[in-house]
């Protein structure tokens, strides 16, 4: 009973919160269109969760995912505002992500400072710059393409009254990738090595510091595509919109490891995690609960997660 | 008066014995040495009187009154101390604060800590055993690490007021000399003789033979956990001492030489040089087992690790079958078809969360992939499988994690993925340590197998048998430098563990 409950405690969590909110909201939560508008809210905290994942399997963190998310859609935003099409300034926000999360990568694996120092850096020059370049305006209007913003409100039909969201497709879509790339690779089982054990990883001939940075990469290159996504649907841009994203990820991720019995980052794992979080704000948000009572929840939810998993492990 | 006795002390981890019948009796006011190789349990027996590890069966009595310790605070509360190499100091608070930790600092208006009243009587514990060099107000981390040390004593020392308990009286120090330079290491015996004029016990233990003689009154020998003599030290001569530790063992047990050693070199090493290691030179041929021994620390280790880059740039140069290479981290050398077994399984060896096959594959992943980049992991577990039946591991196959496998076992996965990528040289850290007797004869068979098949092996190894058994030849190392090269043909331990030791009276072999 015990271990069952260290194992599948989240996985149980999730489903009472599910069924209670079916008992509570009966007519309209537990339907196809209610499941595929959460899939689109939690698509952009999806793909920075998918993403951060690759880090965390290290062992490592990045916590500048946020201010990154910012940038890359105000870079977005202003490239368009300068006159470049859609693909161009999706393009460049893209670089500037992969490029800032190198550069976590660089502080990270080859400088030698910790992640969380190092990326807590970052994360104040990456909202910095968010803000020097956008002149801490909000970007919106004429200046964001219709062929951009447009992408978000557009979907694949289901049937004749939904249709699945271009968003959720694009966490899909990432969410393939990532496993494939955890789960399927040779440079994924290199970074579950490094994250079992750093030492012993380095020894068995695994390039600890390439894969680091690298790892970080993806990271950023995750942020700045969630960035993008939230830009399109709010249909703007401003420099402080992806704030809320690295809390959120990583708690995502934490939920996901408790369902680990090593207690390893798994990006299907992380999904459920990230379900917990969307499902809650739904369900919430149709019961009218104030978001603050969803903040407490969600901490709360967290840490008995955490706790339930960590039974029996403490020592002293 | 006996202060401590310790009777047929047993302890097994994992069905591998580790003490056996180990018994111990020190006397307050004599300093007693704890001898044996690595391996005979001296470690095993430290962790049970500080009530870190709980014994099978065994009496302890202190006073001739059995107690039971079963935690540290329980060693602590008895007045026993113990004194690592590796110190738990706080580097960053001063001498005083470091020997008044824990407790009440004295206060000034009962709220300010009364600094200067701290540091006298700081001084006041240090001049108790006669040091009066270092300043109760210095950092720690400013300090040598002789010094740290015997500020630790003196926080030891003046522990006198656990609650419920009693003053210091048994001192354990473990190889308490190992960082220390010679002028340091008198300090420290000053500091010794003072607490045993003082009615203290201490426990010994060293490899150092000559500091031994020099300070212990009486010697307890341990070997394969059983206590095999307690004697006076007075007329006791160092090989005398030697013989004791290690015994008469047979070259029973040791699997026979398959084939004789080619005239081809594998590996040549010239002029290895780092931070540690000081001109090393030597060639290995194919088929050859050359053993590199050593106290403790002596270079053993660094050598391996110099040669895989696993601890960055060295100078020197190394070639692998007369071809110049360049390795500055461990991947090169796996690349060039170096094998490399660490010393320490746990830490550095296996990544102990993934599973038998994982930890098989590790270095040799780039050959278990399809389309460019996905892992086979078909192809993986089946190498984990036929490797695993090479080296008779027992498991419930491929998946298995390592954690679950016991140490001889683990050993045995590390060993598999030393021999899957068919490297020409294996360097092999320790390969046997802490492994069960069973997996072992397995290790030296796979071994011999191995030079059978024109493999160059280096084995470092503290275990002498086997190295007088297993190599062709042993380098000895002492202090970072080669002193000597033998032949282990018609040579025997007792002959090889003076070498290490670096005894000169024992006729060369």
């Amino acid at each position: 009973m015990a271990s069952a409950l260290k194992t599948y405690g989240t996985l149980i969590g999730f489903v009472l919160v599910v069924v209670f909110f079916w008992i509570e909201i009966p007519d309209t939560f537990m339907t196809a269109k209610n499941w595929l508008n959460i899939s689109q809210q939690v698509s952009m905290l999806a793909v920075v969760a998918f993403t951060m994942t690759i880090v965390m399997v290290m062992g490592d963190f990045d916590l500048s995912v946020g201010s990154m998310a910012s940038l890359a859609g105000i870079v977005a935003a202003l490239a368009f505002h300068d006159g470049y099409g859609v693909g161009a300034g999706v393009a460049l926000a893209l670089v500037i992500g992969l490029a800032g999360g190198l550069l976590n990568g660089l502080l990270v694996a080859y400088v030698g400072i910790l992640p969380f120092v190092a990326t807590l850096g970052t994360l104040t020059v990456y909202s910095g710059l968010a803000f020097l370049v956008s002149g801490g305006k909000t970007i919106f209007g004429r200046d964001i393409p219709v062929a951009f913003s447009g992408f978000a409100r557009s979907g694949i039909p289901f049937s004749d009254t939904v249709s699945v969201p271009s968003l959720t497709i694009v966490a899909a879509l990432v969410l393939l990738v990532v496993w494939f790339v955890l789960e399927q690779t040779t440079f994924g089982r290199r970074l579950y090595a490094i994250g079992g054990n750093k030492e012993a990883a380095r020894l068995a001939g695994i390039r600890v510091r390439r894969l680091r940075f690298l790892a970080f990469g993806l990271s950023g290159l995750g942020a700045a595509a969630a960035g993008l996504m939230y830009a399109s649907r709010v249909a703007s841009a401003n420099p402080t919109q992806g704030s809320g994203l690295m809390l959120d990820a990583i708690a995502a991720v934490f939920l996901g490891m408790t369902m680990s019995e090593e207690g390893e980052p798994h990006v299907l794992a992380t999904l459920i995690g990230v379900l917990i979080l969307g499902v809650l704000g739904n369900g919430l948000t149709q019961m009218s609960i104030d978001s603050y009572v969803r903040e407490v929840l969600i901490g709360s939810i967290i840490v008995l997660a955490v706790a339930t998993s960590s039974i029996g492990k403490a020592r002293g | 008066m006996t202060l401590l006795s310790i009777r047929d002390l047993d302890k097994s981890f994992a069905g591998a014995r580790a003490l056996g019948g180990a018994s111990l009796e020190v006397r307050a006011g004599e300093v007693h040495a704890l001898m044996g190789e690595n391996g005979a349990g001296k470690s095993t027996l430290i962790k049970v009187l500080a009530g870190v590890v709980k014994p099978d069966a065994g009496v302890i009595e202190i006073d001739d009154a059995p107690v039971t310790i079963t935690s540290p605070a329980d060693a602590l509360r008895l007045g026993l101390r113990f004194i690592h190499q590796e110190l738990s100091v706080v580097p960053h608070l001063s001498v005083a604060e470091n020997i008044f930790l824990g407790r009440d600092y004295p206060r000034r208006w009962g709220v300010m800590i009364d600094w200067d009243g701290l540091n006298r009587a700081a001084a006041a514990v240090l001049a108790g055993l006669g040091v009066d060099h270092i300043h109760p107000a210095r950092k720690m981390a400013r300090l040598s690490v002789g010094d740290q040390m015997l500020v630790k004593i003196a926080t030891a020392f003046q522990d006198a007021s656990v609650e419920g308990g009693v003053p210091a009286r048994l001192y354990v120090m473990d190889e308490p000399t190992a960082a220390l330079s010679a002028e340091e290491s008198q300090r420290l015996f000053a500091v010794i003789r003072r607490l045993r004029a003082a009615g203290a016990g201490i426990i010994y233990v060293s490899h150092r033979l000559d500091e031994v003689m020099e300070l212990a009154d009486r010697l307890t020998v341990l070997r394969d956990g059983l206590t095999v003599v307690t004697r006076d030290i007075a007329g006791l001569q160092k090989l005398e001492v030697i013989e004791l530790m290690i015994g008469r063992r047979f070259a029973e047990g040791y699997p026979p030489r398959l084939s004789p050693v080619s005239d081809e070199v594998a590996l040549s090493v010239a002029h290895l040089s780092t931070a540690y290691l000081q001109d090393v030179s030597f060639e290995i041929r194919k088929g050859e087992i050359l053993g590199l021994a050593g106290l403790e620390g002596a270079g053993q280790s660094e050598v391996i690790r110099a040669i895989v880059g696993a601890d960055g740039g060295h100078d020197g140069a190394i070639s692998l079958a007369g071809r110049p290479v360049k390795i500055d981290e461990p991947v090169s050398a796996w690349a060039k078809g170096l094998a490399f077994l660490p010393r320490e399984r746990r830490q550095e060896g296996l990544v102990s969360s993934a599973s038998i096959a994982g930890n098989v594959s590790l270095p040799h992943l780039d050959d278990l992939v399809r389309f460019g980049l996905v892992l086979d992991r078909a192809a993986e577990a089946e190498q984990a499988v036929e490797l695993g039946r090479q080296v008779k591991l027992k498991s419930k196959g491929p998946k298995q994690k390592v954690r679950e496998l016991s140490g001889g076992n683990q050993q045995k996965v590390v060993f598999a993925r030393v021999i899957a990528g068919k490297p020409e040289v294996l360097l092999l850290d320790e390969p046997t340590r802490g492994v069960d007797v069973g997996a072992r004869y397995d290790i030296h068979a796979l071994l011999r197998q191995l030079t059978a098949e024109g493999k160059a092996v280096v084995l470092a190894s503290s275990d002498l048998p086997e190295l007088v058994y297993m190599a062709d030849r042993v380098i000895v190392f002492r202090d970072g430098k080669v002193t000597t090269t033998v032949s282990t043909e018609g040579l025997d331990q007792a002959a090889l563990a003076a070498l290490c030791f670096g005894t000169p009276t024992v006729p060369s072999a």
